[in-house]
């Protein structure tokens, strides 16, 4: 889900379209419908958690970016200003207020976003005191400062002030007052209309100084010391001596490596938070990491843990699937991603795009995505946006459709007939076409989908020099590898919004020599190739920044048609990638969950609205 | 009461044999190593025709996925008419691969011992013979080799050489097999070196040695004429034995995710993708895990059965 910088220009104002988009929040909102299932409380949900916990930045909230991670904050530890309600479907990625009495409209031509905090919300034990707007202010300011490893810092960029601030040019931010203990402004620099999505992560909520303080300047060690806002809290948070920095001693209840306990937070009050969005019915949560997976999906069987934080294999949907007994215990949820091929736009034959939509054509979809284990694991991809995120404009786009989703080596070859490499026939025989450098995973599932890449570019007559590698992400970030094509590549939403989409993966100005996620390198000009190490064909590459541009200053229904267009074009007339896959995120639960629902904005189980056998 | 006479008269005939033809007389009694030896001949007509012959059999390409030979979940179908050895959990014929696999398996095991053998006999030699500074130099090499964590070393050389096209140094190491066979004789050479070392000062002290040095022989004559002649047996010992410590260890690279690329076919890459199905796809683990027991034990028999044959103090 990594993220990199944008850097717009935006110059125009959206004062009437930000209004719209708030209207449209605020009825969809009140319009949430209640999770399924019976509700009782108590109880321990106890998860599995597959190898380690993998966190990016040891749990601290400032700089952590695992999706998981974001489950556990936004359901059951930490309150932000906005949130969502944690559930399925459209409405669960609909922002609702949460600490903040509501989603406000932007005034000042976008620009600026105040927010009133609710009364009688207090930090968890040991501060025990009432969370205030210095708390949110101080969070911002941690995460502007680099030293403080905020990965997703980019994102509030966009607040004004707050690079100089991080830079040390300026004594606080700018753009963001506290006229008082409940009032918190923001100001933009320019507009932005996800912004209040922007507010929904992790790094964004309240963070008291007091304690957080004591790890400036060293990302990651906060992680131990999290104080709670929300309904639970890191269990022996009370024993926890917050009363100078050198009292601090690391919390019980999470180990840093394999157990991480949560219980009731006693200063949360329900009736500071909205049921649709917690309803907190067990009394404690166990996370536990566990290497063997078999391991784990056994113990879910055997009702010793109710849910597991793993990818299943296709053995155990299979299981879920045909054995009639276990099907009401899988579920099967969009979780607004896309697994993809990615072809680089500089390297041959893929600098032709004539190339890359036979590629496209000729892919046996239906093949890559059994190797994820079928349709349970999502629907064949047609193109780039998961529809959901598009709310549904583009259901019925799909430009390289071909009968069964196995791919069409005619219409391929009639395509590949109007590149440059190809041959009367359709077929390249140049020597570009030859020995292209293909990057894969050592993962099982990738070594499964590679066979079916190689056939089916075979078809056209490209061949591979292919690089297993463990761990391939790093090789396919480093732009001067000038990797020209790989399977490993899958993409999550940051949030719901498409930018989270367009901005990383395809906009010019993102593109970075390292950690770099436009891998296509889409919107490449020329003039950077030097410095990031690309060799290749670097002039004429196609760009999507002036759409994207434009897009990104819109808000509501336009701004996702705006999207929706940029989808267009990237997947019919630039075809950077082979989307193949909407995936799904598969959950078994354990026979003792009583209530359980999907949560849309995580694209996990919903740990706010679940429950379980006491 | 009986006498026994003898006959002073009967000619023994005392019958003169070769050192070649006493190994083989022995040898020849060992019923194992003569099996072990037939089966590595069939390997290795195998390896050399086997993939093919299966190719042209079945009439499926080693990379070809069939997509009717995995069910709706992406696993693989057993062993039927046509894919005798069922398939992976791509679709491809799994029969074709275990074959083109022998070939990769024979290959580094054959190349990388006896690259291993020549350099760690080279370097044993040199280190017995010579003594002194020479001997302390590269007996400590080779013990600090012995001593060095060989996996995470492999680990680290195949991450390396494994992310460019080119690989590393300057294309003179390119991954897939190369890198399989260098990291196998960097940690395997010595072993040899080692037993050869003990060998050559034990020679060095026989007194031929002392004859030819006697007469003026400088160093590299008595080497090569000497010491090399009488290390004959222990090396093809040594090289029995370790070609199938070789395979395994291609095997066990692979299983990591450390060997040859996937789309080459090797019995440990087809061992290591069955680790997630060997419970509902038995065939995975069956046919490849077979063809490397026997290949191993058909090595270490014939090896055992050199050792026998050529070293009399080891008889049975």
């Amino acid at each position: 889900m990594r993220v990199q910088p944008t850097k717009r220009r935006f110059g125009f104002s959206i004062a009437v379209l930000v209004a719209v988009a708030a209207l449209t929040a605020v009825l969809v909102a009140a319009a949430s419908a209640e999770p399924n299932g019976k509700a009782a409380k108590g109880g321990t949900y106890r998860v599995g958690w597959e190898s380690s916990f993998g966190w990016t930045n040891s749990f601290d909230p400032t700089g952590e970016y695992l999706a998981n991670a974001f489950a556990i904050y936004s359901n059951l530890m930490l309150r932000n200003l906005v949130q969502f309600n944690h559930v399925e479907g459209a409405k669960g990625n609909i922002v609702v207020p949460d600490l903040a009495t509501s989603v406000p409209r932007p005034t000042n031509g976008g620009r600026t976003y105040t927010f009133k905090l609710k009364n009688g919300v207090r930090w968890g034990p040991p501060l025990n005191r009432a969370i205030t707007s210095q708390d949110v202010k101080y969070a911002i300011e941690r995460l502007a400062k680099p030293k403080n490893g905020a990965q997703y810092g980019f994102y509030f960029n966009v607040i004004q002030g707050l690079q100089a601030y991080g830079k040390g040019e300026s004594k606080s931010i700018s753009g963001v007052k506290t006229p008082n203990a409940k009032t918190i402004v923001f100001t933009l620099s320019k507009p932005a209309g996800d912004f209040p999505f922007r507010l929904t992560m992790g790094a964004a909520a309240p963070m008291p100084k007091e304690v957080a303080g004591c790890f400036d300047g060293k990302p990651g060690l906060y992680g131990r010391y999290v104080v709670a806002s929300g309904p639970y809290m890191i269990e022996g948070s009370d024993d926890m001596d917050a009363s100078s920095c050198k009292t601090l001693k690391p919390i019980s209840g999470y180990d840093g490596k394999t157990t991480l306990t949560l219980v009731r937070n006693p200063n949360y009050r329900a009736s500071t938070d909205s049921r649709k969005a917690r309803e907190s019915n067990p009394d404690s949560y166990e996370f536990t990491v566990d290497t063997n997976i078999d391991d784990i999906y056994n113990k879910i069987g055997a009702g010793e843990l109710e849910d597991a934080y793993a990818t299943a294999s296709p053995k155990v949907f299979r299981e879920y699937t045909v054995n009639a007994s276990k099907r009401k215990y899988l579920h099967s949820n969009y979780a607004d991603g896309t697994y993809y091929i990615t072809m680089n736009l500089t390297q041959p034959p893929f600098d032709d795009v004539h190339v890359r939509r036979a590629m496209n054509w000729v892919m046996d979809r239906q093949a890559l995505r059994k190797a994820w284990g079928g349709p349970v694991a999502g629907d064949i991809g047609e193109h780039i946006l998961p529809n959901a995120m598009l709310l549904g404009k583009l259901n019925n786009f799909a430009p390289f459709k071909t009968p069964g989703d196995r791919g069409s080596i005619a219409k391929a070859r009639a395509e590949m007939k109007l590149s440059k490499y190809a041959n009367s026939n359709g077929v390249c025989s140049a020597k570009e076409c030859k020995n292209v450098l293909l990057i894969t995973d050592v993962r099982a599932v990738d070594k499964a989908t590679l066979p079916v890449v190689q056939n089916g570019a075979s078809k056209l007559g490209i061949t591979f020099t292919v690089r297993s590698v463990n761990g391939a992400y790093p090789v396919i970030q480093t732009t001067s590898r000038n990797v020209a094509i790989s399977n490993r590549p899958r993409w999550f939403k940051d949030y719901a919004d498409p930018s989270t989409f367009v901005d990383p993966l395809f906009y010019g100005g993102n593109i970075i020599p390292t950690g770099n996620t436009n891998y296509a390198l889409v919107g490449l000009k020329a003039s950077q190739a030097a410095s990031l190490g690309i060799k290749g064909s670097i002039n004429n590459v196609p760009s999507i920044d002036k759409l994207a541009d434009r897009c990104q200053a819109l808000i509501g229904n336009p701004r996702i048609t705006c999207y929706a267009g940029i989808d267009r074009v990237l997947t019919r007339d630039i075809a950077p990638w082979i989307p193949y896959m909407s995936a799904k995120t598969v959950t078994i639960l354990g026979p003792t969950v009583t209530k359980w629902d999907f949560d849309q904005s995580t694209g996990f189980t919903s740990l706010a609205h679940v429950a379980v056998k006491s | 009461m009986t006498t026994v006479e003898v006959a002073a008269d009967v000619d023994v005939e005392v019958v003169g044999r070769t050192p070649r033809q006493l190994f083989w007389l022995r040898f020849k009694k060992d019923r194992a190593a003569i099996a072990g030896g037939i089966v590595i001949i069939l390997l290795i007509f195998l390896a050399l025709f086997g993939g093919s012959l299966a190719e042209r059999i079945s009439g499926h390409p080693p990379n070809e996925p069939y997509s009717n030979m995995t069910d709706d979940f992406g696993i693989p179908k057993g062993p039927n008419a046509d894919f005798w050895f069922g398939a992976d959990a791509s679709g491809r014929d799994l029969f074709v691969r275990t074959m083109y696999g022998a070939r990769t398996s024979l290959l580094v095991g054959i190349v990388a011992s006896g690259l291993a053998v020549a350099i760690g006999t080279t370097i044993g030699v040199m280190a017995g013979f010579f003594g002194k500074w020479a001997d302390t130099t590269l007996s400590r090499g080779a013990d600090v080799m012995l001593a060095v964590p060989y996996l995470l070393i492999s680990i680290g050389i195949v991450a390396a050489c494994s992310t460019t096209k080119e690989g590393c140094l300057h294309g003179w190491l390119q991954p897939g097999l190369s890198i399989v066979i260098l990291v196998i004789v960097l940690f395997s050479w010595p072993y040899t070196a080692r037993v050869i070392r003990g060998n050559t000062l034990s020679l060095k002290q026989k007194e031929f040695v002392e004859a030819s040095r006697s007469v003026g022989a400088g160093s590299l004559r008595i080497i090569g004429g000497d010491i090399l002649p009488n290390l004959v047996a222990p090396i093809i010992v040594l090289a029995t034995l370790l070609i199938p410590q070789n395979i395994l260890f291609e095997a066990a690279l692979s299983y990591l995710g450390l060997g040859v690329p996937p789309d080459q076919a090797s019995w440990g890459q087809i061992l290591a993708d069955a680790s997630g199905l060997y419970d509902v796809a038995w065939w995975l683990m069956l046919f490849p895990g077979a063809f490397l027991v026997v290949t191993t034990l058909a090595f270490n028999l014939l090896g055992d059965g050199l050792r026998d044959a050529l070293d009399v103090r080891t008889d049975r």
